[in-house]
């Protein structure tokens, strides 16, 4: 029988194109340009002297690398990232589910975890594909406003993106459970990203730590803008983050336990198509 | 009296024909026993306990009978809520290494449209383990098989019915199994195609292969096999050979149709003997209903011979057909 590797890749490969060539990736690269649209905008104001655009409430100059910081943090991680999380990592079976093409992956003489690991892998492929031409043009269109440099800045734009791939691997493992796991996927997963994530990590406590955000929230390298209000909460949000260190081994164990279950969930569970 | 009854105990198991006993020295394709599978509390298939012999056996009954769940169950897509089921003498249920010698053609019309039937048959049997280029090869040897080679670099999307059903076909003999299951494989297939896939059918089984097949049309499968199991209501009601069955209706009320010049007066003569249990009048014929074939015939053609009822031009009987022994056996 082929390795559970080889079984993997396979899937990869017969995944990848499906994926990448799927009406949810137009509509998810249509979601990942919006943050371009904004960079543009302020790299538009900008050049055209109005100085104010890069001026935060108290009157500070936000320089464009910390621009650059909040787009990664607000915008990316912690809506795009788990947008696509959501959105790809419930489908990877649920879509073979609803097309009824699971059949013949799980007719062939493969482990049925290996058809989630392999469909997770082009997952991280195909949303590396979609994320990464966004970051690096909004990286080309905002660093350089307000003074910044790209190459004083471009090792910051590498942690960047390695922060976005940890997301987005920490992301698919979760919803790749959940779409192997519940019956309506997409609607739990939606609920975990943004009622559940976005609304206790505004509460002190321990229960932050039952998020991925939180731990996500720890590795960001951005400093923030200092006496700024509309910051504020951010900064307390920032200050309750755990070490990076602590984070990144936090994000490792989550991602590991959820594709291992997912993995398991889809070798034990039964798939009833409809009629 | 023979009877059917709900009792699934009370199944008719008959035994192979003589011929398909002497084909058959390889051991059982598929055995059950008390096999149960429910969907909550809808009844999917209910205390199976059958042995499909080698060959090709034809799985028969109405939409919603559990043919297909019966062969989920074979192919280790559904996991048995009661009993036990082997397929070519290993568990299916969680077992991959079974699937290298089982091919699976599932009665849905699903694919993944962009790809081509090279590409699609290709990337299924790589999943085999095979290289790519013997992955190519096979998958151009078995499209070649069901005709489909100049279709091959087409889209599956732009694909016919027909040309869906036949590339599912080939995706199910791809890797040269040892048990093709097929769940309805004639379906929306245009005369030709369909006669080209019995003959594939029957010409699999003659190199030693076992095909299961799954219709609700009787005559498909009679064109494929005399080796059938009927299901309803998710229990087999009989197995065995269509002509072993059909003596089963024979202990049943059985339907004559008889074109006469005098269909009332043969009536007359007809109604004097107890077995007839009814007839009924149509345009220049009766249709008669009798308990006892065998003495029916006999008395019928001595009272053709004497000319005592008028002429006889016609006498036929549904029952001659697998769609009344169906029809009997499923009620």
């Amino acid at each position: 029988m082929p390795s559970f590797a080889l079984s993997a890749r396979r899937i990869f490969d017969l995944s990848l194109g499906q994926m990448l060539w799927s009406r949810r990736t137009i509509f998810l690269a249509l979601v990942v340009s919006a943050p371009v649209v904004l960079g543009l905008i302020v790299r538009l104001l900008t050049s055209a002297g109005f100085r104010g655009a890069v001026r935060i409430g108290g009157g500070a100059v936000v320089a464009g690398p910390s621009i650059f910081g909040l787009f990664i943090w607000l915008l990316y991680l912690r809506f795009i990232i788990p947008v696509l999380g959501v959105f790809y990592g419930t489908s990877l079976m649920a879509d073979e589910v609803e097309d009824k093409t699971i059949t013949y992956l799980f007719t062939r003489p493969i482990p049925r975890g290996a058809v989630v690991v392999g469909k997770y892998l082009a997952y991280l492929v195909a949303t590396v594909l979609v994320v990464l031409p966004s970051v690096m043009v909004l990286y080309f269109l905002v660093v350089p406003t307000g003074g910044g440099s790209i190459a004083s800045t471009f090792p910051a734009l590498l942690k960047d993106l390695a922060l976005l791939g940890i997301g987005l691997a920490a992301y698919g493992s979760l919803f790749a459970w959940v779409g192997c796991r519940f019956k309506y996927p997409l609607v739990t997963g939606l609920v975990f990203a943004f009622g559940w994530e976005q609304g206790i990590l505004l509460i002190p406590g321990y229960l932050k730590r039952l998020t991925i955000a939180y731990y996500i929230q720890g590795l960001v390298p951005h400093a923030m803008p200092q006496d700024d209000s509309a910051l504020s909460i951010l900064q307390v949000v920032a200050r309750d983050a755990l070490s990076a260190p602590w984070s990144l081994l936090s994000l490792g164990v989550i991602w590991l336990c959820f594709l291992v279950l997912a993995a398991r969930t889809a070798a034990k569970r039964e798939y009833v198509l409809e009629q | 009296m023979t009877r059917l009854r709900e009792d699934a105990t009370a199944r008719h198991a008959l035994p192979p024909p003589a011929a398909d006993q002497a084909l058959s020295p390889l051991p059982p394709a598929v055995e059950t026993a008390t096999l149960s599978k429910w969907y909550g509390q809808v009844i999917g298939l209910n205390d199976v306990t059958v042995t499909v012999p080698a060959g090709v056996t034809g799985l028969l009954g109405p939409n919603g009978a559990g043919k297909s769940t019966f062969m989920k169950l074979m192919t280790g897509q559904l996991r048995p809520s009661k009993g036990s089921i082997t397929v070519l003498g290993q568990k299916v249920w969680g077992n991959p290494a079974v699937y290298f010698r089982i091919g699976f053609c599932p009665d849905q019309d699903a694919f993944y449209d962009r790809m081509t039937g090279l590409e699609w048959v290709t990337a299924l049997i790589r999943l085999n383990g095979y290289s790519d280029a013997e992955s190519l090869e096979a998958a151009r040897r078995a499209l070649a098989t069901v005709d489909l080679l100049e279709a091959a670099d087409r889209k599956i999307g732009s694909y016919s019915k027909g040309m869906r059903q036949r590339v599912k076909l080939a995706q199910a003999m791809v890797h040269d199994p040892d048990l093709l299951v097929l769940d309805e494989p004639l379906a929306g297939m245009d005369p030709l195609g369909r006669r080209k896939t019995i003959r594939l059918i029957k010409d699999w089984a003659r190199e030693g292969k076992t095909v299961i097949v799954s219709s609700h049309i009787l005559h498909e499968i009679e064109a494929m096999t005399s080796n059938i199991l009927l299901i309803n209501h998710g229990r087999i009601l009989a197995e065995g050979n269509v002509h072993q069955i059909r003596d089963l209706i024979d202990t049943h009320p059985h339907t004559v149709y008889i074109r006469a010049a005098d269909p009332r007066g043969l009536a007359r003569h007809l109604l004097s003997h107890d077995d007839v249990i009814s007839v009924k009048f149509e345009e220049g014929a009766l249709v008669v209903q009798t308990a006892a074939p065998d003495g029916f015939y006999s008395r019928l053609t001595e009272l053709a011979a004497s000319g005592e009822a008028g002429e006889i031009a016609e006498v036929t009987s549904p029952d001659d057909n697998l769609q009344a022994v169906f029809q009997y056996l499923v009620k």
